[in-house]
């Protein structure tokens, strides 16, 4: 799939679709990566025990949070497409609870906490938009565990399709039914909770179904509403319409 | 310890069909399955398609054949000191 990149920080197009922004705010936030650092694929960017660094934002690239057990099997609780950020209150603890790794080459801005203090102190309504991504975070960990615990496998995979098709579009990295996927059988079983056998098979299923097609490391949904039907998919956690709410 | 293997045909939803039940002293412990050619690399092995007991587990193995999986059935069968 070839797009051009935002003209805009991944940033602000994700903010701006929780609240209105000013210029004065669209710049604060356009300078706030000033520390900017290429990650290559399947590197941790964040490591469970680490002290805390800073906030991580992506800027482009794809990551994802996990935690793993002693025998090496992991599970895989979130996914981080550009614009969004680690945990904005690292500050608060002295030791990180998870590892975040990268699925992708990586862009990640590393932005100091009392910069992003400032920012919010300066600017309500950035605060008030990184909250809501923080609610965003939570809904959608909530809505991962539902998938986990309560989805078939064929499910959880159109869930999870549905999701990142809305969250790519917001950031300009999909079209109406189309994204780069980059990670493999194995990564979406640890997303999904199941074997890599199940993922395939379920992957195999769907294919035959029509409802999607996978060339490469492009997926294309090729029934978004059917998609979106089989996973129960509604999309209200990701409170992309925000922006009228007082 | 000797497991006794019955040759079946699964339902799995795919082409993987091809299964063994396994029985220990008569009572089924486990399914294994061998994964068709659609499974690249891992096509002709084995899958614990389902296990029992302490056969169980949410992290299923494959095995490159069927001594390897009844190998680690039996392990997993040990009582535990």
């Amino acid at each position: 799939m070839h797009q051009s990149l935002p003209t805009r920080s991944p940033l602000v197009r994700k903010l701006e679709r929780f609240t209105s922004l000013s210029e004065a705010d669209r710049a604060a936030l356009e300078g706030i990566g000033s520390h900017v650092e290429n990650v290559p694929a399947h590197r941790d960017l964040v490591t469970e025990g680490d002290r805390p660094r800073g906030v991580p934002l992506l800027l482009e690239g794809m990551a994802y949070r996990y935690k793993v057990r002693a025998n090496g099997a992991r599970q895989i609780s979130a996914y981080l497409v550009p614009g969004d950020m680690g945990d904005l209150d690292v500050a608060l603890i002295n030791r990180v609870d998870h590892s975040v790794g990268t699925f992708s080459p990586c862009r990640v801005a590393w932005i100091k906490p009392e910069t992003l203090a400032d920012i919010q102190r300066e600017h309500s309504a950035i605060a008030r938009a990184l909250r809501i991504g923080t609610l965003v975070d939570e809904a959608t960990l909530r809505e991962w565990l539902l998938n986990v615990g309560r989805r078939s496998s064929k499910e959880r995979l159109a869930h999870l399709f549905s999701e990142l098709l809305l969250r790519l579009q917001v950031v300009g990295l999909a079209t109406e039914n189309s994204y780069a996927l980059p990670m493999g059988q194995a990564e979406l079983a640890d997303t999904t909770g199941m074997s890599s056998v199940h993922v395939n098979r379920s992957l195999m299923e769907l294919r035959r179904e029509g409802l999607i097609a996978l060339t490469g490391r492009t997926l294309t949904i090729l029934d978004v509403p059917a998609l979106k039907a089989l996973a129960e998919f509604k999309a209200n956690y990701l409170h992309l319409e925000e922006r009228g709410a007082a | 310890m000797s497991l006794q293997l019955q040759p079946v045909q699964v339902a799995t939803g795919s082409d993987d069909a091809e299964s063994r039940l396994v029985y220990d002293d008569g009572l089924l412990v486990a399914v294994l399955v061998r994964l068709s050619g659609d499974h690249g690399a891992d096509a002709g092995k084995w899958y614990l398609e389902a296990g029992f007991g302490p056969v169980d587990d949410p992290h299923p193995p494959t095995f490159a054949d069927l001594h390897e999986a009844q190998d680690w059935i039996a392990r997993q069968l040990e009582p535990q000191s």
